[in-house]
């Protein structure tokens, strides 16, 4: 899960290593996921979020598919 | 409050104070109890995957989202400095502290350093991508790769 500066440098990187061109996340999406998953994680009730609530917050913030589904057995 | 969840709050909350992992002797002074017993909270925490751990069984590897080895992800806040695991956990450091912070990495392919202040409502304005390899239903095949 990394960072790259843009679509183009995501592309470079996928092509050199040959590896899948993966659905790319912007920012405010990537702070939605970060503060759905972490927000609680200090207090006593804090636990990861199941499957359909996962689905649930991915298809919120837009990322939807094989890809960000957590039961999937193929992917996009 | 159940042990294994005091044990958690412990590691949590040494992170959170001090931005590196806790002895397992630590967090037994943290919750009164001994190295043994939490090293057996430990074990259960992993099946929980509510903790990864080094293959002494002892040492913490992850606390998602705070990494207990250094990283190319780093995040200060309120004067101290944090190892996330990942691209997520570095905005998730900031969101679990529930503070203002920074986070400083890099463009994977170019280097291009990244600085992004993370307030408490979310980053500043941002055209930088986040890419994730491996799918969803694969995170846990191998959490330290992913």
């Amino acid at each position: 899960m990394l960072f790259f500066r843009s679509e183009e440098t995501v592309r470079a990187w996928c092509e050199g290593r040959g590896l899948p061109l993966r659905p790319r996340v912007t920012m405010d999406q990537l702070w939605g996921l970060a503060s759905t998953w972490y927000s609680t994680r200090l207090q006593p009730d804090a636990r990861r979020p199941k499957p359909d609530e996962m689905r649930s917050i991915f298809a919120g913030l837009g990322l939807t598919g094989d890809f960000w589904d957590p039961q999937a057995d193929r992917f996009g | 409050m159940d042990f294994d969840v005091e044990v958690k709050l412990a590691v949590y909350r040494s992170f959170a104070e001090t931005g590196r992992r806790p002895s397992p002797a630590e967090i037994a002074a943290r919750v009164g109890s001994d190295v043994e017993s939490v090293l057996a909270a430990y074990a259960r925490l992993r099946a929980q995957r509510v903790l990864v751990l080094e293959p002494d069984g002892a040492s913490i590897r992850m606390a998602p989202p705070f990494s207990g080895v250094p990283t190319q992800h780093v995040v200060e806040s309120g004067g101290v400095s944090y190892f996330a695991n990942c691209a997520w956990d570095a905005l998730g450091i900031p969101a679990a502290l529930g503070a203002p912070g920074t986070v400083r990495s890099r463009c994977e392919q170019s280097g291009t350093p990244l600085e992004l202040a993370v307030g408490r409502d979310g980053p500043q304005p941002s055209d930088w991508l986040f890419h994730c390899l491996v799918p969803a239903s694969r995170w846990w095949d191998d959490i330290v790769f992913t």
